[in-house]
């Protein structure tokens, strides 16, 4: 919790995963970066997908290599765990919501009342942070599969305007967003998996690549046309790509101290 | 007078305090009430695991529970693109609907969000038996006791069933001072089962209180003229049966002992 900016911020990302690619891990390390705090508190809420076991296990195992305190609620076994949501929530320096049904993630987020929680993290500086729906829920509009076709679907509206995530991967999410913006939905962004943006306020001011080659689009509308705005994503270094692996470097020391052992033997 | 209305009501609801196939393994007595209630020899049963966030686990063990004597399926609200397409036929089409426990604030959440509540709604005037244990047994009621992060609470069911309702009666003791002092304040009268107890209702009527084990039950809750009044109600233990059977000593035993 410290050196926490006090300018709002969200950082949406098109499609990630707690896994071990140097990809993937390259948007962990940025997001913790963001954050600015020396060992950052980071909340999973891994609500979009029902709160699996093995979801929530992937992200132990990824954030476990970083100097970060991580935690996750899940709203699915609160009877047993009984948290205080408001205050582990606010008292992190970052969320980050995993994907799944954005439908379900809003209804369930509105029935606890996590949503007005939310609002007040982001006010009070919280970097917000999620993937695919939980990248969509921040915006006015997200284009959703969750009532099975993709279609639009109204998020919190912490951010103005749409977003489509998984954008190069799936034609059919692509062909809606368009669709609706050229029939006055509200334009917005579009990203691939691997790509990031980060608002300030309501402003984007940083977009970001843990893949090469993941785009970031700015889709409008021009007349009764959609139009496709490529943005110039800055590719994050990827540094863990040649550090040792935390339990290969353990594993490594003990194979030494036993090679010392029996050479004094 | 005598009311023969409720006899010819074909709505159904079998509300689990506690017990069936994800709690009481190797006790099926709950499981086949239900399923007898649908009067067919193999009938079609749909599993919704919402109040889960549709856990694999909870998945599996329904198939594995009811797979060899029902037309067995199960509806995610969580990968609908990788569903049943018209889930409204689907649930119209079952003789019985199974909803899982779990968070009954997360589930009504997402229901009302796809409109299963109204689904399940004409499921259940179409004479569908709708059960459940824990969140799927006080989602159908009007004031529903829940325990969540902040202790025991109230929480506005879909109201099928104009009454209060708790669960875990007898394992939980802090619901019980909760539902006594809502009822004070002025609650509408309920119920409360036990774990491994379930009221059945028909239409809007507590028809049967039974029970998987012996010596879980239900009461029924009201305020009297001096707080509330907690009645045990008369319940059939459904393994009554097996138990006279194991009750007769084998004839190697001492005939006194």
């Amino acid at each position: 919790m410290t050196g926490r900016p006090q300018t709002s911020r969200i950082a949406a990302l098109g499609g990630h995963e707690f896994r071990t690619q140097p990809e993937e891990l390259a948007i962990a390390r940025h997001l913790l970066a963001l954050t600015a705090a020396k060992r950052p508190r980071v909340c999973l809420l891994p609500t979009a997908s029902g709160d699996p076991r093995d979801g929530i296990t992937s992200f132990y195992s990824v954030m476990d290599r970083f100097d970060c305190e991580p935690s996750h609620i899940s709203l699915f076994r609160l009877e047993r765990e009984r948290v205080d949501l408001a205050g582990h929530l606010l008292s992190q320096d970052l969320i980050y919501v995993a994907g799944g049904s954005m439908l379900n993630l809003i209804a369930i987020w509105q029935a606890h009342a996590i949503d007005r929680i939310l609002r007040q993290a982001w006010e009070r500086g919280i970097l917000l942070a999620g993937q695919s729906a939980g990248a969509m829920c921040w915006f006015e509009q997200g284009i959703t599969a969750s009532a099975g076709k993709p279609r639009a679907a109204p998020g919190l509206g912490f951010l103005p305007g749409g977003l489509s995530v998984h954008y190069g991967r799936d034609p059919d999410r692509r062909q809606a967003f368009l669709r609706e913006v050229a029939n006055g939905f509200p334009g917005g962004y579009a990203l691939d998996d691997g790509a990031g943006l980060v608002f300030e306020g309501r402003r984007p001011i940083d977009a970001f690549a843990g893949r090469r080659g993941a785009r970031v689009v700015r889709v409008e509308a021009d007349g009764q046309q959609a139009v496709e705005l490529p943005l110039h994503p800055i590719p994050l270094r990827r540094e863990l790509l040649w550090q040792p692996d935390a339990s290969i470097a353990e594993m490594r020391g003990l194979h030494h101290r036993r090679l010392a052992s029996g050479r004094r033997r | 007078m005598l009311d023969l209305t409720h006899k010819r009501d074909r709505r159904q609801i079998v509300a689990f305090g506690g017990g069936g196939f994800s709690m009481e393994r190797g006790n099926p007595l709950l499981d086949d009430y239900v399923v007898g209630l649908t009067g067919k020899v193999r009938p079609r049963v749909c599993f919704l695991p919402t109040a889960s966030g549709d856990a694999d686990h909870y998945v599996v063990r329904f198939y594995s529970e009811f797979a060899t004597r029902a037309d067995a399926s199960h509806l995610t609200m969580f990968r609908r693109d990788r569903s049943v397409s018209d889930v409204r036929r689907h649930l119209l089409a079952q003789d019985l609907i199974y909803v899982g426990g779990g968070s009954l604030v997360s589930l009504l959440g997402v229901w009302r969000a796809h409109g299963i509540d109204q689904i399940l709604r004409d499921a259940w005037e179409r004479g569908i038996v709708l059960c459940g244990p824990s969140a799927g047994a006080l989602c159908w009621f009007s004031d529903a006791i829940t325990a969540y992060y902040s202790g025991p609470e109230r929480v506005d069911g879909m109201g099928f069933l104009p009454w209060s309702f708790t669960a875990h009666y007898d394992s939980e003791p802090e619901r019980r001072d909760q539902f006594h002092r809502l009822i004070n304040a002025g609650m509408r009268p309920g119920f409360a089962a036990d774990d491994g107890a379930a009221v059945h209702f028909i239409g809007p009527r507590l028809h049967a209180v039974l029970s998987s084990r012996e010596g879980a039950g239900a009461v029924a809750l009201r305020r009297g003229n001096d707080g509330v009044v907690e009645d045990r109600l008369e319940t059939r233990y459904l393994g009554a049966k097996s138990k006279e059977v194991l009750a007769t000593p084998p004839r190697t035993a001492p005939v006194a002992a």
